[in-house]
């Protein structure tokens, strides 16, 4: 290539040190190799983290240190760019210095001119390129997009439309999971009803008997025995005969029935002797009474009263008054009277007087939170929550249904206090609750009331389904028995439910979902540009829509519906040469390595017998 | 599909005990008996790759199961394919090319025991590998990994020869001799035959890896850790395909620049295992959506 030029001219021109290093194949593997480390810290140490990251996980010293030589951001810091330029340089030197207009020599100029085109390619990218994503509703269009370094809205000069946007859903697959606590082991085991599969490692062995493909927990109501372990009586309330509520009571839990429209509380009780049955029969009875809590923080000031509308409380050790203004049963329905209120939202309202004047608030029983985050207190030391039972009632009519291990029961009427009426009452007779225009009738009686519960097959009315049609997706359950140092063991497993101990606790099944649900996401993207559509396209991950130098990609969707598509945009002016770097480097390194040895041979046949295997004559190539 | 894989599994343990003893007695019949115990292995290892890609109805290498078994199957098929090349067209009668048998075989192996402790059941593809981009690159990677593991074998025995031999010896693979060959082949030119037909693949493998990534994420690179790493793996190949050169005009021995390349390769064969197995392992892990295969 030089040969028009004066050897002595070349001679001086090269002869600086300086120059030949920067030409050097020495500076081009020195640089790699600095490269190489540079880019393991990259993965080592955190990249593009905010500051805290690098104090809490190295240190004041290291952080600072990190942050000053760029340690940070490493691929984007001054010096390694620096690197990047010095290798573009010692490789275009190298190149223009070594090369031989021979054909064998086609491999390397390829090789590293396609490098020096990456490399530029990437720059220019770096530079003019751009990229970032967008949002765009279904139905709607966007002219824009927000840049993805600064959030910032860079527009387009075309708007592109979502027209649609679809996810296309894999069914639904389910596995069976063994847990060995002992060993940690965890293996999932293939669901083939009959097949006994023995879990290695341990001496349990799991088989699926029987199999749903679409089931539910069926509960019901049995009696145990004859002893009255848990009385339980099933009600119905008839208003001119028909039912308008119905339930089972069990005396030792739930035990009340509540109606507030025609102020009656009903309520179920066992009494253990006769000193009990007279109380329960005969009087109203003590229910917890709602509570107010009143908590001085920082002052490790603790009150605690009951709520009468109308009491004020002074707080001693603090300058508060606490006046208890309203209790309301339904909060939605707090302007009617006490006693029309079905127990729904329990609260109480309250004055709170002090040096900076008056404040009011709202407590709620369930949800003692609500107000502090709501408001804005004037008081922020004082803190307010109530306690309203449930079975809590104002109810002037009161029916009492209580019975004996005797064999007596009766249904005792009180009105304000007083009794008014008491019978003996039989199964499946309907009787008057005096003034209030309803009557009882109690259905059943199990003295020991306890829930059987059965998976079985879902029957075929979809109640309850949440799914479009053609999606069913059904609730499967596995009969699993289970052999182990217990003996065997089987039971129904209903699909994402808790997981299934062995008696000796120590394995553990869990019959659960597995694999991914969605199957692939697409939008029908539509441009339009100057008030015209000129192009509509599906997209989906790996095919997106190019239109003016920008690209579209599917990338993302809302996760919580499928309201809007996520789309990444980027526009690329260096990707033809940093594609046709690509390209060349591929052909490059084939020639190398796959079609130099073979041109070697034949060019070489006629000529000295040169051993092509060796390292010498790849390093004789390639000096001077 | 488990019991196939057990017994292809102690079929490759087979082969490397079948290797070891051909290496010591050096029959033509325990030369076929190693040979065939080896193919044996890819004869089965073909069957499981087959079957997992007809059950699963996807080309089988996008989880991590199936990434160990098709490893150990382009490990096994490369090398047999070096084995052929040396009987049929280098018509080498004698070599120790054996040793590395056992070597690839025991590589093999472990991929398959890796298999067997992974989670073998079929996952649905997700979106971003519904690609035909996913077969072209992979296949191009485990190629590539499987020539250079040859060459990390090659290392290693090389190194051991000479420090057993200290030089006195040579450490001859297949001699020039009574062969299409024009000189002895020795172990560490055995390691480089194997990185320039590993090299080339590997570029492919990043560069359809980036364009792939570029139709399927907008970037053809992100400095991602799995990308980061495959390019810190083609840079170290790629310095030691340049050593060579530079080497000569250093002050370091000429009979010391072969055990030089070599302790290079050893360090860059685990730097490609990493990059293939390791990344979860990374700090940085965290901020990566390439990490699916783990």
């Amino acid at each position: 290539m030089a040969k028009a030029a004066n050897p002595q001219d070349k001679k001086a021109k090269n002869d600086s040190k300086a120059w030949q290093f920067v030409c050097s194949v020495k500076l081009a593997v020195i640089i790699i190799i600095i490269l190489a480390v540079a880019c393991i810290l990259g993965t080592l140490v955190l990249q593009m983290r905010p500051p805290e990251d690098y104090v809490s996980r190295y240190g004041e010293g290291l952080a600072k240190l990190f942050s000053a030589i760029q340690f940070t951001d490493i691929f984007h810091s001054y010096w390694f760019a620096f690197l990047l330029v010095l290798l573009c340089v010692n490789l275009g030197c190298c190149t223009i210095k070594r090369w031989r207009n021979t054909v064998l020599q086609i491999g390397f100029l390829v090789t590293h001119i396609s490098i020096i085109m990456i490399l530029i390619g990437c720059f220019i990218d770096l530079q003019f390129g751009e990229k970032g994503g967008v949002n765009v509703y279904e139905g709607k269009s966007v002219d824009y997009y927000l840049n993805r370094a600064d959030y910032r809205k860079i527009p387009l000069d075309f708007q592109v439309y979502c027209d649609d946007f679809i996810i296309e859903k894999h069914p639904p697959k389910f596995r069976l999971v063994t847990f060995v606590k002992n060993k940690d082991l965890q293996k999932v085991i293939p669901v083939k009803v009959g097949k006994k599969i023995n879990i290695p490692g341990s001496s349990y062995a799991v088989t699926v008997k029987d199999y749903y493909q679409d089931a539910e927990y069926r509960h019901e109501p049995i009696n145990e025995s004859n002893e009255p372990n848990n009385p339980a009586i099933y009600v119905q309330m008839l208003d001119s005969n028909h039912v308008t509520a119905e339930g089972w009571l069990l005396a030792k839990d739930r035990n009340w029935y509540s109606d507030s429209k025609r102020d009656l509380k009903v309520e179920y009780l066992w009494a253990d002797n006769d000193e009990d049955y007279e109380k329960l029969a005969k009087t109203v009875g003590k229910s917890a009474k709602p509570k107010l809590d009143i908590i001085i923080e920082g002052k490790n000031i603790h009150k605690s009263v009951p709520v009468e509308e109308g009491k004020s409380i002074s707080i001693d050790g603090a300058d508060y008054v606490v006046e208890i203004k309203q209790l309301a049963l339904d909060y939605a329905n707090r302007a009617a009277p006490l006693r029309e209120q079905s127990l729904d939202n329990p609260a109480v309202r309250v004055e709170i007087t002090g040096p900076q004047g008056v404040e009011t608030r709202w407590t709620f029983s369930k949800y003692p939170d609500y107000w502090d985050k709501a408001h804005q207190s004037k008081y922020k030391d004082i803190k307010l929550t109530c306690s309203i039972p449930d079975d809590f009632s104002e109810a002037a009519n009161r029916l009492k249904i209580v019975q004996n291990k005797d064999g007596k029961q009766t249904l005792s009427y009180l009105n304000d206090g007083n009794l008014i009426s008491i019978i003996d009452w039989e199964i499946d007779k309907s009787y008057e609750i005096d003034e209030t225009g309803l009557q009882i009738r109690i259905v059943k009686y199990f003295p020991s009331h306890s829930t059987k519960r059965e998976v079985v097959r879902r029957s075929d009315n979809h109640e309850g389904h949440n799914h479009a049609p053609g999606e069913h997706v059904g609730n499967p359950a596995i009969l699993v028995e289970i052999e182990g140092p217990r003996g065997i063991v089987a039971d129904w497993m209903l699909v994402n439910n808790p997981p299934k101990w062995y008696p000796d606790k120590n394995l553990a099944l869990l019959y659960e979902q597995s694999g991914m649900v969605v199957k692939d996401y697409k939008s029908i993207l539509r441009v339009v540009d100057g008030g015209k559509t000129v192009m509509t396209k599906t997209i989906e991950v790996n095919d997106p829509l190019k239109y003016k130098g920008y690209v579209f990609y599917q990338s993302s969707y809302d996760p919580e519906g499928e309201r809007y598509t996520g789309l990444q945009v980027t526009r690329n002016p260096g990707l033809a040469v940093v594609y046709s770097g690509f390209i060349l480097l591929c052909v490059g390194v084939v020639f190398i390595f796959y079609v130099k040895p073979f041109l070697r041979r034949k060019l070489k046949k006629g000529q000295k017998v040169k051993d092509y295997y060796s390292d010498d004559e790849i390093a004789a190539e390639h000096i001077e | 599909m488990d019991f196939t894989l057990n017994v292809t599994f102690y079929v490759y343990i087979a082969a490397i005990i079948a290797y070891v003893v051909r290496e010591i007695w050096r029959t033509k019949t325990l030369r076929w008996v190693s040979f065939g115990v080896f193919t044996g292995a890819l004869v089965l290892n073909t069957v499981l790759v087959l079957t997992r890609w007809y059950e699963a109805n996807h080309a089988p290498m996008s989880d991590k199961y199936e990434s160990f078994v098709f490893f150990a199957w382009t490990i096994a098929l490369v090398y047999l394919i070096m084995e052929l090349v040396t009987i049929f067209i280098a018509r080498v009668h004698e070599s120790r090319l054996g040793i590395i048998g056992a070597l690839q075989s025991l590589l093999s192996a472990w991929m398959l025991h890796s298999a067997i402790n992974t989670d073998s059941t079929i996952k649905e593809l997700p979106p971003a590998l519904q690609s035909n981009w996913l077969v072209v690159h992979v296949i191009n990677y485990f190629i590539s990994y499987s020539a250079l593991s040859i060459s990390f074998s090659a290392a290693i025995i090389y190194l051991i020869y000479r420090a057993i031999y200290r030089g006195r010896a040579q450490e001859i693979v297949m001699t020039g001799s009574d062969s299409q060959l024009r000189k002895d082949v020795t172990f560490d030119k055995l390691a480089y035959i194997s990185v320039t037909i590993g090299f080339p693949f590997l570029t492919v493998g990043l560069i359809t890896g980036s364009i792939w990534a570029k139709g399927a994420w907008g970037t053809y690179w992100g400095w991602d850790p799995k990308e980061t790493w495959s390019l810190i793996s083609w840079l170290v190949y790629l310095s030691y395909l340049h050593l060579p050169m530079i080497l000569p005009k250093t002050k370091i021995k000429k009979t010391f620049a072969p055990i030089l390349l070599s302790i290079v390769l050893l360090v860059a064969f685990p730097i490609v295992l990493f990059t293939f197995m390791g990344m979860h392992k990374l700090p940085t892990a965290v901020d990566s959506d390439h990490i699916y295969a783990e």
